[in-house]
């Protein structure tokens, strides 16, 4: 008994020892682009695997500088921000419709929606890049962001209809005899319900809109409404040789995202298992 | 007389129906207005975004147009013979199929691997789950910056770890070799995705009952003959969602092509979306880029509809 137990235990440490020599291999390269950015230049090609001699954030503070980050990370956030809240408002309405009003051509408008699942950004942006010409909203940040939320639309409208078709409806059937209206109840009873898809919906659409490259490559012209996927490729064209300052300016660019990931860790987790077993 | 009764009793029946067949009427009509006021904002976002576009997609693509002039020339097909005839875009379609085929063996079973090995671990897995997940929270720019520095030829670290243990011959220009430049991108590109697979994976995992390892335990298996046995076959739904994104997500591929080599060297990693992008935004072949477009629209919709078809059919059985 012992010796099994013991087997298990070393067993585990093995799995464990495993585990953390792989978890290593694996986020080496982000490992490999911090130290980078602490290091000079000379230092980065003689000895890239040590650690800085100094630890210094002069390259940080030069790619902040030199290459306007201060401009794209104001722009990244003026379009997520308020991409988020036009999905955050359009998509739950929508959701809650598919998944609880019953009426003619429900099915048939949902279907149109989840075509928009399948259907790539790549086939569509030029005539969307047209159609905002016209619109006079070639590179403006409202362009972005509109389009931005109206493509992230069918994954949102999707994961809110699931939400919403787990809440019961008996509970709005006894709101909706009680008589109150269907947006009252929509707001003050099933909404509070649906909070963890929600908070799923913002998540997602946060990442999906702080890290798209390809609507702002095709969409913005000016280097001031670069966002900041855009701004780091325009950078590091411009300072290609400079290793040093194309790691600071990749550092900054990591730091949103992975404090974000860390803060919300869980429901981030939980909401992409839940939404992908939908 | 007997006529009248029967025909003024149809009359307050047949009004009965009319009022019945209004108030029925107005209620549907309500129950329109109100789902409207729920759909609108979305279904008007929709068309301008999505719709819209997608029909202009098609309609651009049986013209001649440069994207300025202001007249368009109705050619048919012409832009769709061309691309067949097209050797640059038959051969963007040919890496596509390649990234797929690449992404499928470094994606779908290794992730599964590792998945397994977080779930059996018993001190630390949500560490681990998040550990493993922190690639796939970058962005694309980030990532494709990032490996590109990785793979140079001059101070990348690989070439300097060959060198370091005494293996400088296979120190290569990774991004502008023509056999290693694919393999390459789709490395960069699989530790970008493969957060998402793992904890896809993990959770099917957590939906395996333990008995059936228990019983297999009694039996004597061993952990290959459990992961082979048990582990797959309960997992097919979950494995087959997710070769069905990693297909979708390679025959989409652009962010991390076009910030690491732009389809470069000489086209050799040229994919039907860096095409689109060149045709269309500095080639100034608007139609013709549109036409490729369509064409890989077309691809990815039937695969995304096909494959939900055979879900549902071997989900149902």
């Amino acid at each position: 008994m012992i010796a099994l137990l013991k087997r298990r235990t070393s067993s585990q440490l093995m799995l464990w020892i495993t585990l953390m020599a792989l978890l290593l291999l694996i986020t080496s390269p982000i490992l490999f682009a911090i130290l980078a950015s602490f290091k000079t230049n000379i230092e980065i090609f003689t000895s890239p695997f040590s650690l800085p001699k100094s630890w210094s954030f002069d390259n940080i503070i030069k790619a902040w500088n030199l290459g306007n980050f201060k401009t794209y990370f104001l722009n990244s956030a003026f379009v997520t921000i308020i991409g988020m809240i036009i999905v955050v408002l359009v998509a739950c309405p929508a959701g809650y419709a598919f998944a609880q009003l019953t009426f003619r051509g429900n099915n048939i408008l949902f279907y149109l929606i989840l075509l928009g699942m399948a259907l790539p950004v790549q086939a569509i942006i030029i005539p969307i890049f047209y159609q905002l010409r016209s619109m006079g909203l070639v590179d403006s940040l409202s362009g972005v962001t509109l389009v931005s939320a109206g493509l992230a639309l069918p994954f949102s409208i999707f994961l809110m209809r699931n939400t919403f078709r787990d809440v019961p409806k008996e509970l709005r059937e006894s709101s909706t005899i009680d008589g109150a209206s269907e947006w009252r109840t929509f707001l003050s009873v099933m909404l509070p319900l649906a909070k963890p898809g929600v908070v799923a919906l913002l998540i997602f659409t946060f990442m999906n809109i702080w890290n798209d490259f390809l609507l702002p490559l095709v969409l913005l012209k000016s280097q001031e409404n670069f966002t900041i996927s855009l701004g780091l490729y325009s950078f590091q064209g411009e300072q290609a040789t400079n290793y040093a300052l194309i790691f600071g300016g990749t550092v900054i660019s990591m730091i949103p995202s992975i404090i974000v990931f860390l803060i919300f860790q869980r429901s981030f987790v939980e909401g992409m298992s839940e939404g992908a077993n939908k | 007389m007997v006529m009248d009764i029967a025909t003024s009793t149809e009359d307050t029946v047949s009004q009965q129906a009319k009022e019945n067949m209004k108030s029925k009427r107005r209620k549907v009509i309500k129950r329109y207005v109100t789902a409207l006021s729920f759909l609108a904002p979305a279904l008007i976002l929709y068309f301008i975004f999505m719709l819209y576009p997608m029909i202009d997609a098609v309609r651009y693509s049986f013209f001649d147009w440069n994207g300025a002039s202001t007249s368009m020339n109705f050619i048919g097909v012409d832009n769709y013979t061309a691309l067949a005839k097209d050797d640059i875009f038959l051969r963007s379609l040919g890496h596509n199929l390649l990234w797929v085929v690449l992404s499928l063996i470094m994606m779908v079973i290794p992730t599964l691997i590792l998945a397994v090995l977080i779930a059996n671990v018993k001190k630390g897995r949500t560490f681990f789950r998040a550990g493993f997940y922190l690639p796939s929270v970058l962005s694309l720019a980030v990532i494709g910056v990032l490996w590109a520095k990785i793979y140079d030829p001059i101070m990348g670290p690989i070439n300097a770890f060959l060198k370091s243990i005494g293996l400088e011959s296979l120190a290569q220009n990774w991004l502008g070799e023509p056999l290693f430049v694919i393999p390459a991108l789709v490395l960069a590109s699989t530790w970008a995705f493969y957060g998402l697979y793992m904890i896809l994976y993990l959770a099917g995992l957590q939906n395996i009952s333990r008995e059936l390892y228990e019983a297999a335990d009694i039996d004597g298996a061993g952990p290959i003959s459990k992961f082979w046995n048990i582990t797959i076959p309960s997992l097919r739904n979950t494995m087959n969602l997710v070769i069905s994104m990693v297909v979708i997500h390679a025959l989409k591929g652009f962010a991390l092509i076009w910030i690491m080599t732009q389809g470069g060297p000489f086209y050799m990693s040229e994919v039907v979306s860096t095409f689109v992008y060149k045709a269309a935004f500095s080639m100034n072949k608007v139609s013709y880029g549109t036409a490729a477009s369509v064409v890989l629209g077309v691809i990815i919709i039937v695969f995304t509809v096909g494959f939900n078809i055979y879900r549902d059919r071997s989900e149902a059985k």
